[in-house]
């Protein structure tokens, strides 16, 4: 009921938004930080204790049309709690980051939305929901992009959406699919996930169709991620995406395929079959050295860290793939939560990484590492806060990033055998290049060219800290969400 | 069903036809208003109220499960939905049309109301004379309709318009009386089970020809360009939504009814020419630059989806079916949120002061005016499918029909198209929002503009909530059966 009453207030609160002629800022910098620590409240309350076996906690069913299965349904589970407080916080980094000069006022109900949505996707149980707030993120995010956008907005906008809706157009026919063949296989009309997202009744589905369903999922879900074939929207639009869309997108977005992996896909594991696994395991493992490779080329960074984006993503897509594959094993569920816990990480790390980088940009006004160089002595405080960041990033112990990378490699071993070293090698090129970018821009002889520059105001600096601190506390005291990760895990395999 | 037929005495038969009439005698009133120069206002408003009251009268009034002149005229809820959905559209341009029209706005006024007389008419009809009877009173007003305006530009977008739909009128007869020699009679209802014969299939591929050109579905779309283009934005958003809403009922009571014992053909037929239109109206309007044949060329597009519920329901074949249920259910949510995503859209372009609505015309709107550029927005989402808006809905319901009726190649095909159409709805979005506005005062806010796009755009959400009524809209979508 908490989460419920939460989320109608967030749906008015983000509509009173338009109101605001004036301090917009303030009232969304306000209402984000109370969703946050509302959010944070409801899961100390509610999942501090872990839950019973594959539970959902604040389950309620409003019926709208019964006789064709719709209805709002919610209900939210350990792992959907977990990207609920990401969620929160990226959202609030975004708001917070958005300078008043640098954005109008609908800027900031832009964000408010795109809350609205992600944890509409989060909360909903019920497909047809799903998919509605599985659209609503897009179009402010696309608006983000169009209005206040750097090169070629118009362009990368407009791929950016046209990309992402092909993606959701076969998400929902995919729903569909499902939703006919659970009326053939039962006499009842019904858009709850938990009862179409059954194995018994996916097995029903005449192979062809199954795998065009499995299709219209994946796909959907790997565009978000992204995943190898499909990420061509990806540099274009984080380079061109205004920093605290950037934000949102590296955080949020890639939260959404995650969970359709994880919170969608993961209760039908069995009929998913090895081709299926196998594939996404493959898909992973390309993922990590594609984008490892083309971002160790990238001179500008944030295009760079686009890139490095992704390839963190990749580690999801091999665990989520791996993870089934290994079936029973015990290694089978430290992977999968590892790699929710690699959604997470990345969600706070990229966060932080691109906060610092706007902080670098907006006192330098550049973001290419050539043009860059040795600002250490100028401003030390802004590089550490990068540099812990890029460390972050390439998964050094002690930061959130290990956590995960580490679980997911330990896991993977025993379903891919040896081919784990292409996974180490990935990781070796991501160490390469983000050690290179930080030695490149943050250190060395220092650019004379630019001048004096400020460093870090007493606001950014809470920022950075504070997120921070989340990353470095979860590196300390992972258990914090990996235990409630491993029994959601539990609860289905 | 057909032996449900019940017939009604004269008496009756006149209660039942109470909308019509009353539609006529405050038409020939409005005529005579005009001899007292009256002010157009005035009679927009008085249009209006007779449009709702007639609607009203129609859903009171008319005798659900009952038969006028033996099968002639069948009273259905399906019947009644339509015939509240073209008055609508209607209603709709009332009173934005008052811009439009620099003199004997009567005239005007009074053929609206004329035209929405045969509109009813159609909804209730069952037999093809009656249908073409109503259906090219409806035609004959239109013409008249769209020659009101400022310019000759009208003028040669009605020629058009009317030298194609005489053209079609002759198609349509000839299909008709093909129709005839094969079953001895225009009573849509008695083929039931006879075999196709050569009859039948000239007679299929002249009636899809005929009512075709008035749906605008690919081989007969040209003359919809020019006249959308030509007219007056009121008139065209007339001529896309209720006009082209009246085709669709015709089409589908003629082919769906008329031919049910044919359905394979049908079907073959209307796979074929959804998929042409979507894809033609869709890719063409990707290089356009003039945002209202821009618009003309959506509404080729719309109507490609409409004609998958054809494509479905022949697909099917059994219209006891409960997809074909599904189907026709989907076809009547969509043509109710067509009327006012695509009328709507049209009447934005009252806005734009110029004659010749270029895309660059409309950008910055955002700046000058944030509240009419997010309601143009919403119509623009709504038709690209986007949710939260009717549009979604329908354009869903209608895939899922698809898909429960193992279409499901064409649901990729037809979804493929509805990403196509995002391209180019967004980027009048984009020209809206992302652009500033170009110098002078290229912008008409006055209230007669403004207040009609709150209006559509606020329903076009509102309908989202209809869904919640589905389930009453598939128990009348039988009706389409008889």
């Amino acid at each position: 009921m908490f989460i419920l009453i939460l989320f109608i207030i967030m749906v008015l609160a983000s509509l009173v938004s338009f109101a605001f002629t004036d301090r917009r800022r303030e009232y969304a910098l306000i209402a984000t930080a109370i969703f946050l620590v509302a959010t944070i409240v409801y899961s100390i309350l509610r999942f501090s204790t872990g839950y019973g076996a594959g539970g959902f906690r604040s389950v309620s069913v409003y019926n709208l049309a019964p006789s064709i299965g719709i209805a709002f349904s919610i209900g939210v589970s350990g792992f959907a709690d977990a990207l609920l407080i990401l969620s929160g916080i990226v959202i609030f980094i975004a708001a917070f980051i958005a300078g008043k000069h640098e954005f109008t006022q609908t800027m900031y109900s832009y964000i408010m939305i795109t809350e609205v949505g992600l944890y509409g996707i989060l909360i909903s149980r019920d497909f047809l929901f799903f998919y509605i707030f599985w659209e609503v993120v897009l179009i402010p995010v696309y608006f983000m992009v169009a209005q206040y956008g750097g090169r070629n907005k118009d362009h990368v906008s407009l791929k950016f959406f046209v990309y992402t809706h092909i993606g959701s157009v076969f998400l929902l026919l995919a729903i569909f699919t499902v939703y006919a063949y659970h009326y053939d296989a039962t006499g009842v009309f019904t858009f709850e996930i938990g009862a179409l997202m059954q194995s018994k009744y996916i097995d029903m589905i005449p192979t062809a169709l199954r795998y065009f369903a499995f299709f219209g999922f994946l796909f959907a879900f790997l565009v978000k991620m992204p995943s190898f074939p499909l990420h061509s929207w990806l540099p274009d639009t984080y380079e061109t995406s205004p920093y605290p869309g950037t934000v949102i997108l590296a955080g949020g977005l890639s939260l959404m395929g995650g969970y359709g992996l994880f919170g969608i896909l993961m209760p039908i594991y069995s009929s998913l079959g090895t081709g299926v696994l196998q594939l996404l395991v493959a898909l992973g493992i390309i993922s990590l050295l594609y984008f490892s490779f083309t971002a160790l080329i990238q001179k500008n960074l944030k295009r760079m860290m686009a890139f490095a984006s992704a390839g963190a993503m990749g580690f999801v897509t091999l665990s989520f793939g791996a993870g089934l594959l290994e079936g029973t094993k015990y290694t089978a569920s430290l992977e999968l939560a590892g790699g929710m816990f690699q959604i997470v990480a990345h969600g706070l790390i990229m966060a932080m990484i691109f906060t610092a980088l706007y902080f670098i940009k907006m006192s330098t006004g550049k973001e290419t590492t050539y043009g860059l160089g040795g600002i250490y002595r100028e401003v030390p405080m802004l590089s550490t806060f990068l540099l812990a960041g890029l460390l972050a990033s390439l998964g050094l112990p002690g930061l959130a990033g290990f956590i995960g990378e580490f679980s997911i490699l330990v896991g993977s071993f025993a379903a891919i055998g040896w081919l784990i070293l292409l996974v180490i090698l990935g990781m070796i090129v991501t160490a390469s290049y983000h050690i290179w970018a930080a030695q490149r821009s943050l250190y060395g002889p220092y650019n004379e060219n630019l001048g004096k520059i400020a460093d870090v105001t007493p606001s950014r600096f809470a920022i950075l800290m504070g997120t921070f601190a989340a990353i470095f506390i979860l590196g300390i005291v992972p258990n914090l969400i990996y235990g409630i990760l491993v029994s959601y895990v539990g609860g289905i395999i | 069903m057909t032996a449900a037929i019940i017939s009604l005495s004269g008496a009756q038969a006149l209660v039942t036809f109470t909308p019509e009439i009353f539609l006529g005698l405050v038409g020939f009133i409005i005529l005579a208003l005009g001899t007292f120069r009256i002010d157009k206002r005035i009679i927009s408003w008085i249009s209006f109220g007779a449009l709702g009251i007639s609607a009203i009268l129609v859903f009171l009034l008319s005798p659900v499960g009952k038969s006028l002149f033996y099968g002639t005229f069948q009273y259905s809820d399906f019947g009644i939905y339509f015939a509240i959905v073209m008055l609508l559209s209607g209603m709709l341009i009332s009173y934005p049309a008052t811009r439009a029209i620099k003199s004997k706005s009567e005239v005007f006024y009074a053929t609206l109301l004329f035209v929405s007389v045969g509109m009813i008419f159609a909804a209730f009809s069952y037999n093809i004379i009656t249908l073409f009877v109503a259906f090219e009173s409806v035609s004959i007003g239109t013409y008249v309709l769209a020659s009101f305006g400022k310019s000759r530009r009208n003028l040669e977008g009605t020629i058009k318009y009317f030298f194609t739909g005489t053209i079609a009128t002759a198609f349509i007869l000839f299909g008709a009386s093909f129709f005839f020699l094969q079953t001895g009679t225009f009573d849509l209802q008695v083929l039931k089970s006879a075999p196709p014969t050569p009859e039948l299939l000239i007679s299929l591929v002249f009636l899809i020809i005929g009512f075709g050109f008035k749906l605008a579905i690919f081989p007969m779309h040209q003359w919809a360009l020019d006249a959308y283009d030509g007219t007056e934005n009121s008139i065209s958003a007339y001529l896309a939504a209720g006009s082209k809403v009246l085709a669709f009922l015709v089409i589908l009571k003629i082919f769906l009814v008329g031919f049910s014992s044919d359905f394979r053909d049908v079907s073959y037929l209307f796979i074929i020419l959804s998929i042409l239109t979507m894809t033609y109206g869709n890719v063409a309007a990707l290089s356009q630059n003039n945002l209202k044949r821009l618009l003309a060329y959506s509404s080729i597009a719309q109507a490609g989806y409409l004609i998958l519920v054809l494509a479905v329901v022949g697909f099917v074949g059994n219209t006891n079916s409960a997809v074909v249920d599904v189907a026709v259910a989907a076809g009547m949510f969509y043509a109710l949120v067509y009327v006012f995503m695509k009328g709507g859209a049209f009447i934005t372009l009252n806005l734009v002061k110029k004659d010749n609505v270029m895309i660059s015309d409309i950008s910055g709107l955002a700046k000058k005016s944030p509240a009419t550029a997010v309601s143009f927005a919403v119509m623009l989402l709504a038709l690209a499918g986007v949710p939260i808006t009717g549009g979604f809905f329908a354009k869903y319901l209608l895939f899922l029909s698809l898909i429960e009726g193992n279409l499901w190649w064409l649901a990729i095909i037809a979804i493929l198209n509805s990403a196509i159409s995002v391209f180019y709805y967004f980027r009048i979005i984009l020209y809206m929002f992302g652009k500033d506005p170009i110098s002078g005062e290229p912008f008409d806010m006055s209230t007669s503009a403004r207040v009609p796009i709150y209006a559509s755009a606020l329903i076009t959400v509102a309908l989202s909530v209809v869904v919640i009524w589905w389930p009453s809209l598939i128990s009348m979508a039988n009706g389409l059966f008889g």
